[in-house]
């Protein structure tokens, strides 16, 4: 079942959002832990933190995927509090995994723009 | 097998590595194609040069900037008016080209000389217009005209102008791709930070990769200012120099094209700070989610909400209206690069289009890892497409509408199969939600076009008979 549900979000992150392509890996994995982070607090009900810039980039970011994985995927709303931050970790590695472990990009590690 | 090779590659068989067909159960770290790769000796490329990149995308669509391009007089003129980029102070861009028209005599005993020449005379004719950018072209860079130097003269010479110089011959890379890169690094480098803006709205932003094709950055600029968004620099739509200068006290960067202008967006966030936000302009539900991202980021969600609501009651019923008579139309979409995986998702959501084919003339891996996640599967995605391949593609995936390019369409009306232009468009503009509702009435025209069936008949004897072309 969590796996299930763990391709379901991953599918969604995949076709929907333009975060998890950035060119370089270093922005990669700063866009997928900050938005992870920023829609793990939303799930909990704390306020994500928009102070910096990129706290307030992070933040717009996880607000529309948050929303689009609550209309999508009612199930969500019925998972026990403790189980979110577990699929959104499972999600995060998925996309490590897929946009940079696995990435077959030749230009993701190049230290210039 | 997902890596193919058509039937007209059998002789260079090096291009199965640049199609992929996408097959259930597999993903972009299977395969993803090779890309921003020098063409293969054997297939006749549709790419544009690096210069080409430079100036007809990205410089050229100032509003108040010559182009003078250090070249012969073809340079010049194959990169202009080819786009349909206008501005509000009367389309300046597209009524003049300037180039040194390089002869000869001056690639044997230098140009610089003429370059100056032309670039004194330029302002002289244009006494109102204060702001150059030069472009080395193929011969003038392998002369080595220092054009920087010639520049520098100028600006000690008259000091009320400023020069750009953008040295991207077309050799010096794989297709237009480089001269984007060129102009987005020696613009970030050389010119932004040496202005300072006036700031008339606690929001600012630039707005990057939009190039106001048929009105596209002025019609969205109508949702900037509803929202009280300043934008500080368009890069470029309709865009000015001086204000590009200005890019670093921006607080958002709004990305469009992430092809053409990702690079100048990671520098502004590297050397300045600023956040880069990505979005898509083309589509309902792209729209609304790229105000959604902006608002949040400015904490001004509802003014968002209202925009929305306000554009989806005045144009979703139109959309609706052609969705209807749309749905499960294949289209193919042949352009540069961002457009395949900005439209492939917005198509199928918005109007219920199946996207069969996808080919990028210039997109990087990075673009290809976007398309194959968002688009279907038993869809194409080719690299660096060629014509014998576009005819054998379509022959398997028998598109009803093909986005792509004057030249490429020329070639698909010939097999009476309709076109739309997925450059310059046909009637734009075609981003924003007014925008998509003119590509959905565009494509149902062209779908719906009785003409292109009657032009397959010869109707001269008593009996209609399909017509034959060459190519058949």
């Amino acid at each position: 079942m969590r796996e299930q549900q763990v391709k379901q979000l991953f599918d969604l992150v995949q076709q929907r959002y333009l975060w998890q392509f950035f060119s370089r890996s270093r922005d990669r994995i700063e866009n997928i832990n900050g938005i992870i982070a920023a829609a793990n607090d939303m799930f909990r009900g704390v306020e994500p933190k928009r102070h910096l810039p990129m706290e307030k980039l992070f933040y717009a970011d996880a607000l529309e995927m948050v929303k689009d994985f609550k209309e999508a995927f009612p199930w969500i709303d019925t998972l026990e509090p403790t189980k979110i931050p577990e699929l959104l970790e499972a999600l995060k590695a998925e996309l490590v995994d897929h946009t940079i472990t696995k990435s077959l990009n030749h230009e993701l590690n190049h230290s210039l723009y | 097998m997902p890596m193919v090779l058509l039937e007209c590659d059998k002789a260079i068989p090096e291009r199965e590595k640049h199609i992929y067909l996408k097959v259930e159960g597999e993903d972009s770290r299977d395969y993803l194609p090779i890309s921003n790769a020098a063409t293969i000796p054997g297939t006749l490329s549709e790419r544009g040069c690096a210069f080409c990149g430079a100036k007809l995308v990205i410089g050229g669509v100032l509003k108040d900037t010559i182009q003078m391009i250090h070249g012969p007089i073809g340079c010049a003129y194959d990169t202009w008016h080819t786009k349909r980029y206008p501005t509000d102070n009367g389309h300046f861009n597209m009524k003049y080209v300037w180039s040194t028209d390089m002869k000869e005599s001056h690639i044997v005993f230098g140009g610089e000389k003429r370059l100056k020449q032309s670039i004194n005379e330029a302002f002289d004719e244009m006494p109102d217009v204060k702001r150059m950018f030069v472009y080395t072209t193929c011969p003038t860079a392998l002369i080595g005209d220092d054009i920087k130097d010639v520049a520098k003269q100028v600006m000690q010479e008259r000091p009320d102008v400023d020069i750009f110089t953008c040295e991207c011959p077309g050799f010096s890379g794989v297709s237009q791709s480089k001269g984007h890169h060129v102009l987005n690094i020696g613009w970030i480098n050389e010119k932004v930070g040496t202005l300072e803006p006036e700031i008339t709205s606690e929001y600012t932003m630039n707005f990057i990769g939009d190039f106001n094709i048929q009105g596209d950055t002025q019609l969205l600029q109508t949702y900037w200012d509803k929202l009280g968004i300043q934008v500080i620099a368009h890069f470029t739509g309709n865009g000015a120099y001086d204000d590009l200068r200005c890019m670093h006290r921006a607080q958002l960067n709004v990305v469009n094209c992430a092809r053409s202008s990702g690079y100048i967006a990671n520098e502004l966030k590297k050397q300045y700070g600023i956040p880069r936000l990505d979005i898509d302009s083309w589509g309902f539900s792209y729209m609304a989610e790229g105000i959604r991202k902006i608002c949040s980021f400015f904490g001004i969600e509802d003014r968002g909400e209202a925009l929305i609501a306000e554009e989806t009651a005045k144009w979703k019923p139109q959309l609706d209206w052609y969705k209807e008579r749309l749905e499960g139309k294949k289209m193919a979409i042949w352009t540069g690069g961002p457009r395949l995986w900005h439209w492939t998702k917005s198509v199928e959501d918005d109007l219920g289009i199946q996207v069969v084919a996808m080919s990028s003339k210039f997109g990087h891996q990075e673009d290809f890892e976007k398309v194959i996640a968002r688009g279907q599967n038993g869809t194409y995605y080719i690299d660096d497409g060629n014509e014998l391949e576009f005819f054998e593609i379509i022959d398997l995936v028998k598109p009803d509408v093909i986005f792509t390019g004057p030249r490429v369409g020329e070639l698909v009306k010939k097999l009476h199969i309709p076109y739309v232009n997925g450059h310059g468009y046909h009637n734009g503009p075609y981003m924003g939600f007014e925008g998509f509702v003119n590509l959905a009435r565009d494509t149902y025209n062209a779908v719906h076009n009785p003409l292109l069936k009657l032009a397959a008949l010869d109707i001269r004897g008593e009996e209609a008979i399909k017509l034959l072309e060459a190519a058949e």
